[in-house]
């Protein structure tokens, strides 16, 4: 594979660059569940994003641990159920929570945020901190919460097509120029994480993989320029294509008479 | 009657004011005609078709559109605009430009939607253009997911679902394989025999050799070098070479060097 290699011989900036990419390009064409036969994919878009917003509202509100712990269970029931692999889903949810719960969470188990019962005294650099039951439970509490709330969100993610996941929000009221412009900014984005892979490669077959650091920032600084140039001559086209094809500003969308048709 | 569709009145445009990319450009396309822009890169073939198409304007001469000046003025009346948009389509050299929906159902139906048309017709339409094309199959698909063959088909299913009078095509065969060249110059003739007019740009001597029947030729000066019927352009081996649409192959013979235009299309080649 092409993108192994280089990501593993590259440099830094292109390992960047390159890993950047292949997470773009991932995200804008991983359609392989949305297109499965399964229980959430049978679903319209519109009820689907309503159940699930409806879901993490609950499980907000929620302060029962066992209660927040049984919606969870519900959101991997309906995992299986749309031929998610569980193992994939867990890898994908699960790497988020120590992100976002690490710095919320842990301050929220000392008796500075959480005043009450102190189960246990550390000394953190010469800093006394004093662990309480209270805050414990609002530290799971919290990471329980964050936990089903981003799980559900990739479930709809997961089991929705981008296109279809971007015109269902035209339901709930946001303006259809937004949507519009969501979807071309996310179709080019795709075009333009390939611009910067060929541009990746088009460099490393001149140049070699070891390019000097100055060089490379060199490299960089002037294939920034390039591609915001050539973004705005591609705006500009994209910009001129609509015109030819009757676009006078007011959005317009097409209304589908059935779903299999 | 005047059956004349575009009028070029020595028409001169510049980018940025001081990149000229047009000068002096006169022509007369009449309607059902199949017109063919040939040129070397570079020449203003694209150019000129954007101003055909009203997306660019002269700054000096006059181009008329169905009898009316082609102007900045006449596009901002919305019915003016309408009215020429449901008249004149443009296939874009490049598909990912013109494709710029979420599926290929949208970039299809985006024509007939913003020219007023009514939601069943412009499903008729989606139809029809999907069906002409056969890419019935890609309506749900992405279009960064198709290949180059499929997305040059969507584009021109997006502009044909317009049903425009005149179609407009900025190199409809490049990077093409040759059954979907055939395809594509089938659908051309067939348009035209539908009375559609049909104006092309191209470096395909063969598309040209197939489909036009009037031919006019561009230069690096980027205006017209020449015009005539097809055969008179086509056959002139000299003057191809010299504006760079065919080159010379040398080869060898017994330790001898041939020299000669190297050309595939007329069946001749000599």
């Amino acid at each position: 594979m092409i993108r192994t290699s280089s990501l593993r011989n590259g440099s830094f900036i292109e390992r960047s660059l390159l890993a950047a990419v292949s997470f773009i390009k991932e995200a804008t064409l991983f359609e392989e569940y949305a297109s499965r036969q399964g229980f959430m994919q049978g679903l319209a878009p519109g009820i689907k994003i309503l159940t699930i917003f409806l879901l993490i509202l609950t499980a907000v509100i929620l302060k029962d641990l066992a209660l927040i712990g049984l919606l969870y269970g519900l959101c991997l029931a309906l995992a299986l159920f749309s031929e998610i692999p569980i193992t994939f889903f867990l890898l994908r949810t699960l790497i988020f929570i120590p992100l976002f719960s690490l710095f919320i969470a842990i301050p929220a188990i000392f008796s500075s945020v959480s005043p009450g019962q102190v189960l246990r005294q550390i000394h953190i650099f010469g800093i006394t901190g004093m662990i309480t039951s209270q805050g414990c439970q609002s530290a799971a509490l919290l990471v329980a919460r964050i936990t089903t709330t981003v799980s559900l969100a990739v479930l709809v993610s997961l089991t929705t097509k981008h296109a279809e996941l971007l015109k269902s929000l035209r339901h709930f009221g946001v303006p259809q120029i937004f949507v519009m412009t969501v979807s071309m900014c996310y179709r080019y984005l795709y075009l333009f994480a390939v611009m910067v892979e060929n541009i990746c490669g088009a460099i490393k077959s001149r140049v070699g993989i070891v390019i000097p650091h100055k060089r490379g920032q060199k490299f960089v600084a002037w294939n920034i320029a390039n591609i915001w140039s050539r973004t705005n001559q591609m705006s500009e086209e994209v910009y001129r294509a609509m015109l030819s094809r009757g676009y006078t500003g007011e959005p317009r969308s097409l209304q589908r008479i059935k779903k299999n048709e | 009657m005047n059956n004349n569709i575009f009028e070029l009145n020595n028409v001169h445009l510049s980018y940025l004011g001081r990149h000229p990319a047009l000068c002096g450009v006169d022509m007369t396309i009449g309607s059902g005609e199949k017109i063919a822009i040939i040129g070397a890169n570079g020449t203003g073939k694209s150019t000129l078709l954007h101003l055909l198409d009203g997306l660019v304007f002269p700054h000096q001469g006059q181009v008329k559109a169905f009898g009316q000046v082609l102007n900045e003025e006449f596009l901002r009346d919305e019915e003016n605009s309408r009215a020429f948009r449901r008249k004149v389509g443009l296939v874009l050299q490049n598909a990912d430009i013109q494709l710029f929906c979420p599926t290929v159902r949208e970039d299809i139906a985006f024509g007939p939607l913003h020219l007023g048309f009514e939601q069943d017709e412009v499903q008729q339409r989606l139809k029809r253009a999907s069906a002409s094309l056969g890419v019935e199959h890609l309506l749900d698909r992405v279009p960064y997911q198709l290949s180059v063959g499929e997305k040059r088909k969507v584009a021109i299913a997006s502009v044909l679902a317009i049903e425009p009078e005149v179609i407009i095509l900025d190199e409809p065969t490049a990077g093409l394989d040759p059954a979907t060249i055939r395809q594509v110059i089938d659908l051309i003739l067939e348009a035209n025999q539908r009375g559609k007019t049909i104006i092309m740009a191209t470096h395909d001597l063969h598309l040209v050799e197939a489909v036009a029947d009037k031919v006019y030729v561009f230069s690096q000066e980027k205006k017209i070098v020449r015009s005539g019927a097809m055969e008179e352009i086509l056959y002139d081996m000299t003057f191809l070479q010299e504006h760079n649409l065919i080159h010379a192959h040398n080869h060898q013979h017994h330790h001898q060097v041939h020299s000669h235009p190297h050309q595939h299309f007329g069946h001749r080649h000599e």
